[in-house]
């Protein structure tokens, strides 16, 4: 197999990876509208996230760049950030506790 | 000349925002602090006046990246003018503000935010880009929301969410035309726009996105068919911030078409400029009877900034140089009688306690000085000679004789006599007539309230007496504005 | 609510802070000439703080980092504007900008812009307002 050959086979690995990410995350989206339950709207919130993070992931590889790793870095933090928050409300319906200890 | 003289009106009421925003809490400070920045403010505006009068126009490149490509700052007699009288209005309001606000309500930033309003409208005006337009209308209209909706209370929470939409829905548009406008033009470079679309004689596409754009900057000046946002929004909060808006905000709008529609969109006339004489005519009309709709006396001042726009905008449709002489001379006249109205109504309505006209009689025994302000004002206003209003609209009319407008003149006529019944109005209901022993006043407070208005009074007095002083440079200005290169040069001389 | 047990997110957090705050750092730091910058280093160092004041609860945390947020808002405007308004005193224009090469000890020859002054004063600004629009929506009480 000649280098020629990998490039090729990466690309078309990399945009079926980008459709079925983007199958996942209209899925997700009409879980996250339609959800029966808070929790799974949460949940889906979440898995939204990590294809976003998959997503940037993907279109670094295609466009052969190291700019957007940090960009990954920072949907991952932000998206821990907001899953502890709902995760939070839905357990307590208080985010910021204010006068325990 | 490239001086950091054009930065200055801007970066000196940022500075004393800011620096007010740290001693909040300490409100007697805090108010001489303010007043005393504020007349540094106006001194620097005045200096930069009589420099740009003495030298022409001065630019500044900011940070150093050339005319195209970088922010350019133009500080053009139009610009310099305007940034001084917005300061004069200013010192009006701050002195008049302590004896208005609820310490509260000083304490809640209100300070900050009057500097930064008046950071945004110096700005706007002296910005030579078309993006950095946009980016000032947000610092004022940002300050605009904080002040608008000041002390919170539900009358003003209901209408500062229409005028909060309102403007947020135009300023998408307007990026949205910045956007069209770069990607035809690729620049936003106000100058080199003007260059380029002189270069292929403004096609269709660019007429349409002046007529977008146009549209944007009617919203803020509260044009016809989109001036319904206006007058409630405006009599809800405190006197003094209803006087800077109604002095500042609608004419930073006006001061946007004329420098737009002078400087770049100046090649298909019978589209553009025909259309501003219609909308201009219907302004006229729709605000006077509004004006004359109502007995809140607030409300009758504040319909009354739209005939006021529809007179500058008809100038700017007309196009010769005497009716933008007029427009300019209108405006600046306008921006100072309507701080001043503003305070005078909330002057009488802290004193009656209500700014309902029915519940006035008989004032002019208690406040004689503020009564006889209110009927000069009213003469201001209207365009009776030899006030500075009766100039301004003189010039306009000539020129609208000139080009054969004649329609428009007389519509512009028969709605100067429906503005000055409706001032007239509180004049002669409010004021003459039996005392009304009911109403006790406060001598200290009427005076502290009085003297702000009788300097603004002052200013458009002098503005009318001393017109043979004012001419030149009104005359000047109008030159500049009716010779695009001379602004295109200055920006790319050397 | 004593019944809820927050011992994972709490000693979770101990950790995950600090390596957001040191994230913070390097995106502000890298801002000059990559992505990054003072608004997203704002905005990761507030994200950082929330983080605490979620799982610790508003009073420890505020005991922790005795900070008015109100304040930082116009300490950080003021040294963005003193930074763009220095080159006044060297008759450049406004907002000009300068660099220049400085030997740090332990870091070695670094390079260091009057830019990055100017971008201090959006991160400061940017956890200010970020922090009191948060903390405000947390206090409103019913």
């Amino acid at each position: 197999m000649t280098s020629t050959d990998f490039y090729y086979i990466t690309e078309i690995v990399t945009y079926i990876c980008l459709v079925a990410t983007s199958i996942s995350l209209i899925l997700l989206m009409i879980r996250a509208i339609k959800g029966p339950t808070n929790p799974d709207r949460a949940v889906a919130l979440d898995a939204i996230g990590i294809n976003l993070m998959a997503l940037v992931g993907l279109i670094a590889i295609l466009l052969v760049t190291t700019k957007l790793n940090d960009i990954v870095l920072l949907i991952g933090i932000l998206l821990f950030i907001g899953t502890i928050a709902l995760a939070k409300f839905i357990e307590k319906g208080v985010i910021i506790d204010r006068d325990e200890r | 000349m490239m001086s950091n003289l054009a930065v200055l009106p801007i970066i000196i009421p940022l500075v004393s925002g800011i620096l007010l925003a740290f001693f909040h809490t300490k409100t007697p400070f805090v108010r001489h602090a303010a007043k005393l920045l504020s007349v540094i403010s106006t001194g620097v505006a005045a200096y930069v006046f009589y420099y740009v009068l003495q030298n022409g126009t001065v630019t500044l490149e900011t940070g150093g990246w050339e005319a195209p490509y970088g922010i350019v700052l133009v500080a053009d007699l139009l610009a310099v003018t305007l940034v001084l009288t917005t300061n004069i209005i200013g010192l009006a309001c701050i002195f008049y503000a302590p004896h208005s606000l609820t310490e509260q309500k000083e304490k809640f930033y209100f300070y900050t935010f009057f500097f930064l309003l008046i950071t945004g409208v110096s700005g706007a005006f002296l910005t030579g880009d078309l993006f950095n337009l946009f980016v000032f209308f947000e610092v004022l209209l940002m300050a605009s929301y904080a002040l608008i909706t000041l002390g919170g209370e539900k009358v003003q929470l209901r209408e500062s969410i229409k005028y909060v939409l309102v403007n947020l829905f135009s300023s998408i548009v307007f990026v949205t035309t910045v956007a069209f406008l770069y990607s035809v033009l690729g620049t936003v470079n106000m100058a080199q726009m003007a260059e380029r679309v002189q270069e292929v004689e403004q096609q269709g596409i660019l007429t349409t996105i002046g007529i977008l754009l146009f549209f944007v900057f009617a919203t803020k000046a509260a044009l016809f068919p989109l001036y319904y946002w206006l007058p409630k929004p405006y009599t809800v909060p405190n006197p003094v911030v209803s006087a800077m808006f109604a002095a500042l905000l609608t004419k930073v709008g006006v001061y946007s078409i004329i420098r737009m529609f002078t400087l770049v969109f100046v090649h298909k006339m019978e589209v553009t400029h025909e259309l501003f004489i219609w909308i201009a005519g219907f302004t006229l009309v729709f605000g006077a009877i509004g004006a004359l709709s109502t007995n809140n006396i607030k409300l009758v001042i504040a319909y009354n900034i739209i005939p006021a726009v529809g007179f500058m905008v008809m100038g700017v449709g007309i196009y010769n140089q005497t009716a933008l002489s007029g427009s300019v001379y209108y405006m600046i006249s306008d921006m100072i009688i309507k701080a001043a109205l503003f305070l005078l109504a909330g002057a009488v309505a802290h004193v009656v306690g209500t700014p309902d006209l029915r519940k006035m009689k008989g004032l002019i025994h208690q406040l004689p000085l503020l009564g006889w302000l209110l009927f000069i004002s009213a003469f201001v206003l209207a365009g009776v000679p030899p006030f500075s209003g009766f100039i301004g609209k003189l010039m306009i009319m000539q020129g609208g004789f000139a080009d054969g407008e004649i329609a428009i003149v007389i519509i512009g006529l028969l709605s100067s006599l429906l503005i000055l019944y409706s001032i007239m109005k509180i004049f002669v209901r409010g004021f003459w007539g039996e005392k009304d022993e009911s109403i006790t006043i406060d001598k200290k407070t009427v005076t502290a309230l009085t003297w702000p208005v009788a300097f603004l009074v002052f200013f458009t007095v002098l503005l009318g007496i001393g017109a043979e002083m004012f001419y030149p440079v009104v005359d000047d200005i109008s030159n500049q504005l009716m010779n695009p290169e001379i602004y295109i040069d200055s920006v790319f001389k050397e | 609510m004593h019944g809820t047990n927050d011992l994972i997110l709490r000693t979770a957090t101990v950790l995950i802070s600090f390596i957001l705050f040191a994230f913070s750092i390097y995106l502000f730091l890298a801002g000059h000439n990559a992505p990054g910058g003072g608004f997203v280093g704002g905005l990761m160092t507030a994200s950082a703080i929330v983080l605490m004041y979620m799982a610790y609860g508003e009073r420890a945390v505020s005991k922790i980092i005795p900070v008015n947020y109100r304040f930082l808002i116009p300490t950080g405007l003021l040294i963005a504007l003193l930074t763009g308004a220095g080159s006044f005193a060297f008759g450049e224009p406004f907002l000009n900008q300068t660099f220049g090469h400085f030997h740090i000890p332990l870091l070695g020859d670094k390079e260091l812009a009057t830019a990055l002054l100017f971008d201090l004063g959006v991160y400061l600004t940017v956890v200010g307002i970020t922090m009191t629009i948060i903390l405000s929506i947390a206090g409103d009480r019913e």
